[in-house]
């Protein structure tokens, strides 16, 4: 058993804390800012409490200083995960369960109890103790309401991805006024294409001018995203910046009745073919460029 | 062309290679030279300078070191190879409406040892000028060299005919046959078999190592004037019989991926009717075909474009042994740029003279009449030439 | 707001989903509200520092919501007797909380109300409320 585990043990066998004082009494104006805070329009609660507040009275509010409860046995185990690495929390599980409402006035005490602390756990976010903790609330000496609590205590990942930039992308689109509609659809999820405002027509590459009517007034239309294969390439060489080799690139033909450029992934290139069927997705090249790309409809 | 006919009176070269050591404005100096000497003129003659957008060495540039004074005319042919043969056509325009009496059209670059196109670029896409917006729909993905433009055609072509990789091998084969026997050509001595295509490593699929042409530095010069004063000149003239240049509905530079079809050449359909209809010629008037060459699948297509046989059919052509010295079409005699150089169209130009004159060393019998192409998949031009 | 009656309300029902739009207001007010200061529920740059992509929910208001949700439904007269929460991926400012459930069960006219609180990451929080209603 390891010191930590050891250490658990004996915070479970110290059972119950002391009773300890809420940090506010039950009161109309916190109430008040609860509801609209939450949208709550329930009238109930003009004179009586949301049950599910049981935990903010005993929250210790902006100044952690102002309102100092003692220390409890919990709080020794917590100190030691985080000071053994383990300094990730997230909580996992809250069940509350609730004896009565309570009213404005009404002084709160509650008690806390480990219940149980799981051995060492491997989990998406990094390995890691989860630690189950059981609180009581006391109006008076009134069990009122009951919470039972569960955090992960973890280990974060080295490797976990860090929010740092990516390496630009080197093949940027020029783009200006008349195709920015495109790319501002690419990073909406939409692949848009361009409608005449007049005449209806549906081009692709687009342009500032209808080419069967004249007319300027540019809109657009979210396609589908489908689309086949009408003819493809395989690069292999030479090297091409930003680009793993071999990659596919094909002319799609959209069932709207226009054709796109755009790279088939996740298949393997010798299993590409004219007719194809495909869906788009989109892909984040860098921080600033997505691209629509295309993979086989049929997993 | 109408009024008074313009005709190639000098062609000039540099020797091809894949490091010139030799700065692209002394290339072209070279060439021009050359071809003045070829046709018996000197500099001073020169009125008219014709180069490619594309070209690095200014017209003023060339006038400068080659020693031509007073300049009435010059001009630049956009899209790449495409300009080829589009030079020759701004030349005789100006030859025959009198804004010039001789213009000399060059193309000089070191595309081996300086920048190379095949070579992606990321800039390509960055710019919003109508050609970088372009470019926006396909460099983000990736698709940024011309092999990979060009193999985008090839497969949907593949697809819809049946034709195969060894279609287009045939064509690199044949190509490489006839710069075998060229002293001036790159790859001179050096034939392949369709096994070494097929094992040439992957650029793009469906395209090879050897459906792409080489790169080269070098550079070809151009002289044209007035077949009435070419004929009093040192070589007998290839008459400019027609000259064309040819962009199609929803034309782009070398994505035209959005129209109906993909598996044509709208542009070189554009450019063969203007040249049969201006010559009065049918394909059957010529001997030797001069086609654009810088990757394999394209020579099947102009075939097709042009009216040597019928849509889909150039792999049977080609199969046949069409396009092969003693064939029904020989095309490119030495040996295009698959096999002799790539310098962007201008050297093919240069072998068409030749056949009229009788002079190549892959000279096809009884040459009347030349049809030369230029860059393929862009925007392009053409020629008849005439004895 | 009107009240259930117990025997208005069988095993099977649905509530009437709730969809309560995570402003950074709400985020933060309830926070303060339920009198939770930590940092991560009001401070953007401190959250992101933390890993977080941006503020999100405390546990109490997620607590607060799933009552509401259910006497939104029941009405005041509706006694909450307890409720038991499995929580899942974060509730990040700007995001929705959708709010859906069925009675599942009654037993000694308590009944038990199943709710999952969905976001666009996933399933937020389930659990379920216990209540009674008047006869
Ligand atoms: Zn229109």
């Amino acid at each position: 058993m390891t010191d930590l585990e050891t250490l658990a043990k004996q915070v479970v066998g110290a059972g119950e804390s002391p009773r300890m004082r809420a940090s506010e009494a039950v009161s109309g104006p916190l109430i008040r800012q609860w509801t609209q805070a939450m949208g709550d329009k329930n009238p109930k609660y003009q004179d009586l409490a949301p049950p599910a507040m049981i935990q903010v009275w005993s929250m210790p509010g902006a100044d952690r200083t102002a309102f100092q409860r003692d220390r409890i046995p919990l709080d020794d185990l917590l100190d030691a995960l985080t000071e053994s690495g383990y300094t990730g929390v997230v909580a996992t599980n809250c069940e509350h369960t609730y004896h009565r409402y309570l009213r404005p006035g009404e002084e709160l005490t509650s008690t806390t109890r480990l219940t149980e602390m799981s051995g060492l756990k491997r989990t998406a976010l990094g390995e890691g103790y989860f630690v189950t903790w059981a609180v009581t609330w006391y109006a008076e000496d009134e069990p009122v309401a009951e919470m039972e609590f569960r955090l992960l205590k973890f280990r974060p990942r080295e490797d976990k991805p860090q929010p740092e930039k990516r390496k630009p992308y080197p093949l940027k689109p020029a783009v200006n006024q008349d195709t920015e509609f495109f790319w501002d659809g690419v990073r909406a999820g939409e692949l848009r294409i361009q409608k005449c405002g007049d005449c209806g027509e549906l081009r692709h590459p687009p342009g500032p001018i209808c080419p069967a009517c004249r007319s300027a007034n540019r809109t657009h239309v979210v396609a589908s995203g489908l689309g086949e294969v009408y003819s493809f390439v395989v690069h292999h060489n030479p090297p091409v910046p930003g680009r793993e080799t071999p990659f596919v690139v094909a002319v799609v033909e959209l069932p709207e009745g226009v054709r796109i450029v755009g790279n088939v992934v996740d298949c393997p290139p010798s299993e590409v073919g004219i007719g194809m069927p495909l869906r788009v997705i989109y892909r984040p090249m860098d921080d600033e460029l997505t691209l629509p790309v295309w993979v086989p409809l049929e997993p | 062309m109408s009024g008074v006919p313009a005709a190639i009176a000098g062609i000039g070269a540099t020797e091809f290679s894949k490091e010139s050591g030799r700065s692209e404005l002394r290339l072209a100096a070279e060439s021009v030279f050359a071809a003045l000497d070829d046709a018996g003129l000197a500099p001073s003659d020169v009125d008219g300078l014709v180069t490619y957008t594309q070209d690095a060495n200014q017209e003023i540039a060339v006038a400068r070191e080659v020693g031509i004074g007073d300049l009435t005319f010059f001009s630049r042919v956009h899209y790449g190879g495409g300009a080829a043969c589009g030079t020759v056509m701004h030349a005789a325009m100006a030859v025959e409406t009198g804004a010039a009496s001789t213009v000399v059209c060059y193309r000089a670059f070191n595309e081996r040892s300086g920048r190379r196109f095949g070579i992606p670029d990321a800039r390509l896409g960055g710019d919003p000028s109508s050609q970088g917006l372009e470019m926006s729909w396909h460099v983000p993905y990736g698709l940024m060299t011309p092999a990979a433009w060009v193999a985008m055609f090839a497969r949907r072509y593949m697809h819809v005919y049946g034709a195969t990789s060894e279609d287009f091998g045939r064509v690199a084969v044949a190509m490489r046959r006839h710069a075998a026997t060229n002293p001036a050509a790159w790859f001179h001595g050096r034939p392949i078999t369709l096994d070494d295509h097929q094992a040439s490593k992957w650029i793009v699929e469906p395209l090879h190592l050897l459906d792409c042409c080489q790169e080269s530095d070098g550079a070809v010069a151009l002289v044209v004037t007035s077949a009435e004063r070419a004929r009093d000149l040192r070589r007998s003239p290839a008459v400019i019989a027609a000259a064309a240049q040819g962009s199609g509905s929803g034309q782009m530079m070398m994505t035209s991926y959005y129209r109906d079809d993909m598996t044509g050449l709208p542009e070189m359909g554009v450019v063969g009717r203007r040249l049969w209809e201006r010559s009065g010629l049918t394909p059957a008037d010529i001997q030797t075909a001069i086609l654009y060459d810088h990757f394999t699948p394209f020579v099947l297509t102009q075939l097709e474009e042009l009216g040597f046989c019928g849509r889909g059919e150039a792999k049977d052509f080609i199969a046949g042994g069409g396009i092969e010295l003693g064939g029904r079409l020989p095309v490119n005699p030495h040996g295009g740029q698959l096999g002799e150089a790539y310098i962007h169209g201008m050297n093919g130009i240069a072998e068409a003279v030749r056949q009229i004159r009788g002079t190549s060393v892959n000279q096809v019998a009884d040459v009347a009449n030349v049809l030369v192409t230029a860059g393929t998949g862009v925007p392009t031009s053409g020629l008849i030439l005439t004895t | 707001m009107e009240t259930l009656m117990e025997a208005q309300v069988t095993v099977g029902d649905q509530l009437p989903e709730l969809r309560v739009a995570l402003t950074p207001t709400f985020v933060i007010s309830s926070a303060l509200a339920t009198r939770d200061y930590t940092p991560v529920h009001h401070d953007v740059a401190i959250a992101q520092a933390q890993g977080s992509k941006d503020i999100f929910l405390n546990i109490l208001t997620t607590m607060g919501l799933l009552e509401r949700f259910v006497t939104d439904w029941a009405g005041p007269g509706a006694l909450i007797h307890g409720m038991k929460v499995k929580l899942g991926v974060p509730a990040y400012a700007g995001d929705t909380l959708t709010l859906t459930g069925a009675v599942s069960a009654v037993e000694d006219a308590r009944f038990t109300v199943d709710i999952v609180g969905s976001v666009s990451l996933g399933a937020h929080a389930q659990g379920s409320v216990r209540l009674s209603l008047p006869r």
